[in-house]
């Protein structure tokens, strides 16, 4: 279960940086939707 | 349709299939057919994923969604990345530690046959029914645009997915869905930029986004909370994430994608790479669909986009006359809303905010009369279809026809045929997980199962090819009776959602809830079931109203609960003997 991921020193590193990605993607959409409307 | 574009589309369909045969010429064992040898890398994984989830239905339906409704359908995704990564930590490592070949297969490890079969039997069910829709629904369209017959549309679609699939099973469904997935996304592209240079030449892209956003169609995000709203942040983050958790975690044509990676870590990053790509992806679909809408504000489209209905209109003379005054009335309108745009580019450009808000408000009243002149077309075709009733029923909808005949009218030869490979690139890449994993889930779970050792790897391997041509045959049948009945897509589309959270109730109780046994789960697997059918027949019924994306979490929480009641009160049972 413990397998090293290929890079970063952990698999909950990979998860927080998809999950960071993933915040920043909506905050960019909200940004995007407020400049438009 | 020129030469060219039917030479790039018979090219393009030719060199998918030929890559999948070849790709496969070496697959001579069950686990090899099913799981590919367990050798995939993440990035096949990954694209696999994405491909069996995008049938040819996303592909036409999405940027019509967005044409017609806006952006607001991107938060349908936002809760995947969530599902992802719940995945990756949860599932995948149970799943590869037992070395399962189907999702219901670690079921008869943590509870009993009869729980694993029941949830086998639900998935066959569901996806069963699903994969003629996956043909049928994108066949209708294409039929229309092509100017084939529905059942020739159908049979060409159908027999192309069935003889790779058979052949190489789900090594040729991965290998070929990397090349579909290619072909998908560079015409999406080479769509968008024609469409950016269609626009008139005194128009810029900053103008057309900016209109299109005081036009309210770039609401990509909505806050508010809303039961009944199918779209918004919150029915997205719970909603979505029990909805993918389900899909994703507990539905064999998702599962067999990752359960053929190389290592834990090659599926792990499989599955990343769907959660960050996916709302990007379909963001793009969806702005594809908004740019057609912009290029249609400067350039007259059809009042009605699917053409078969127009015909329909115009075959009896006092339809013809209603039809023709309603265009009449559309052409008024959109001269009218041409100039409104002109002068709000004109307010946006000189940063006149009065001169903005005072035409942003004509130009709704505009768009909205725009709105019901195109329903008054419904309107004409539902009263057509109650004086000359027929067969098949009439789908006055033309949503699903926006983008194909933008394609069709306006890109340049050789495009069209890259564009209509698209679509059949997408419902082949989908119809063929869907075979594979039905026949995988037939051969594993009920066939082998029952026989186990009384047959060697052979005949299992010719079972599954057998079980993959008849789950294809079903297929293709279900597709050419599918028009006798009406509103079918909408029902199989239910049918499929309402076993997600019960079976995703099972799940879960096996992964986290360590006390609960075989019985207890059957049986509340059976009550959740139930009472989801019960919630969904009064929402129907308008007895209640709730959107549909709730019924999963609904289904999920009552097999969930339940199962805990049963195991208490048959552990006192026991007790008490």
């Amino acid at each position: 279960d413990d397998e090293q991921p290929p890079f970063l020193n952990s698999w909950n590193q990979i998860y927080a940086m998809v999950l960071i990605i993933h915040a920043v993607l909506i905050f960019l959409f909200y940004l995007f939707t407020e400049a438009h409307a | 349709m020129s030469y060219l574009d039917w030479t790039v589309l018979v090219a393009t369909l030719s060199f998918i299939v030929l890559y999948g045969f070849w790709k496969t010429r070496n697959v001579n064992s069950t686990e090899s057919y099913i799981l590919g040898d367990r050798a995939l890398k993440w990035h096949t994984i990954g694209l696999s994923i994405m491909a069996t989830q995008a049938s040819a239905i996303t592909f036409l339906s999405t940027p019509g969604q967005g044409f017609d409704d806006g952006m607001r359908f991107a938060q349908f995704y936002f809760g995947l990345p969530l599902a992802m990564i719940i995945l990756c930590v949860f599932v995948l490592p149970i799943f590869y530690r037992l070395k399962v070949y189907t999702a219901y297969e670690y079921l008869e490890q943590r509870f009993d046959l009869k729980t694993r079969q029941f949830t086998a039997f639900l998935f066959l069910l569901g996806r069963g029914l699903a994969a003629g829709i996956t043909i049928y629904a994108p066949a209708i369209i294409m039929s229309v645009i092509l100017g084939w017959s529905l059942s020739l549309t159908i049979l060409v679609l159908g027999v192309i997915v069935i003889a790779y699939t058979v052949f190489g099973g789900t090594t040729a469904v991965s290998q070929t869905q990397k090349q579909q997935m290619i072909i998908i996304l560079s015409g999406l592209f080479v769509a968008f930029w024609v469409i950016i240079n269609k626009l008139p030449p005194e128009v810029s892209f900053g103008d057309a986004v900016s209109v299109a956003g005081k036009m309210g169609k770039l609401n990509v995000v909505d806050f508010k909370f809303d039961l009944d709203n199918k779209y918004n942040m919150w029915s997205a983050l719970f909603g979505g994430t029990f909805l993918f958790l389900s899909y994703f975690g507990t539905d064999q044509s998702q599962v067999q994608r990752y359960l053929s990676g190389k290592t834990l870590t090659e599926s792990r990053l499989g599955l990343i790479f769907n959660g960050i790509f996916k709302v990007p992806m379909q963001f793009f679909v969806l702005f594809v669909g908004i740019m057609v809408f912009m290029f249609f504000q400067f350039t007259k489209p059809p009042v009605h986009f699917n053409p078969a209905n127009v015909e329909i209109l115009n075959s009896k003379p006092e339809y013809r006359d209603s039809f023709a005054l309603v265009q009449q009335n559309f052409d008024e309108v959109f001269d009218l809303k041409k100039a409104k745009i002109t002068s709000m580019i004109a307010a946006i450009d000189s940063e006149d905010e009065t001169q903005i808000a005072t035409v942003k408000k004509e130009l709704n009243v505009l768009d909205r009369r725009d709105r019901i002149i195109r329903k008054d077309v419904e309107g004409l075709l539902k009263s057509y279809e109650v004086n000359y009733p027929s067969v098949s029923s009439i789908e006055t909808r033309d949503t699903d026809y926006v983008f194909i005949s933008f394609v069709t009218t306006y890109l340049p030869s050789g495009l069209v045929g890259l564009l209509l490979a698209v679509i059949f690139a997408a419902a082949m890449s989908s119809v063929a997980s869907e075979l594979s994993s039905l026949a995988s889930c037939t051969t594993v779970d009920f066939y082998r199962r029952y026989f186990g050792e009384k047959y060697d790897d052979q005949h299992y391997l010719r079972a599954a090819k057998m079980f993959t041509l008849m789950w294809g045959m079903a297929a293709l049948a279900f597709a050419a009776g599918a028009s006798l009945f009406e509103n079918l897509i909408e029902f199989v589309n239910i049918v499929g959602s309402l076993f997600y959270g019960t079976i995703l109730g099972v799940f879960t109780v096996g992964f986290f809830i360590k006390a609960v046994r075989g019985n207890a789960i059957f049986w509340a697997a059976i009550i959740g079931e139930l009472c989801v059918v019960s919630i969904f027949l009064m929402d129907y019924h308008g007895i209640i109203s709730i959107a549909y994306l709730w019924l999963n979490l609904i289904g999920c929480g009552i097999t969930i609960i339940v199962s805990l009641i049963l195991q208490g009160f048959m552990q006192k049972d026991t007790l008490v003997r």
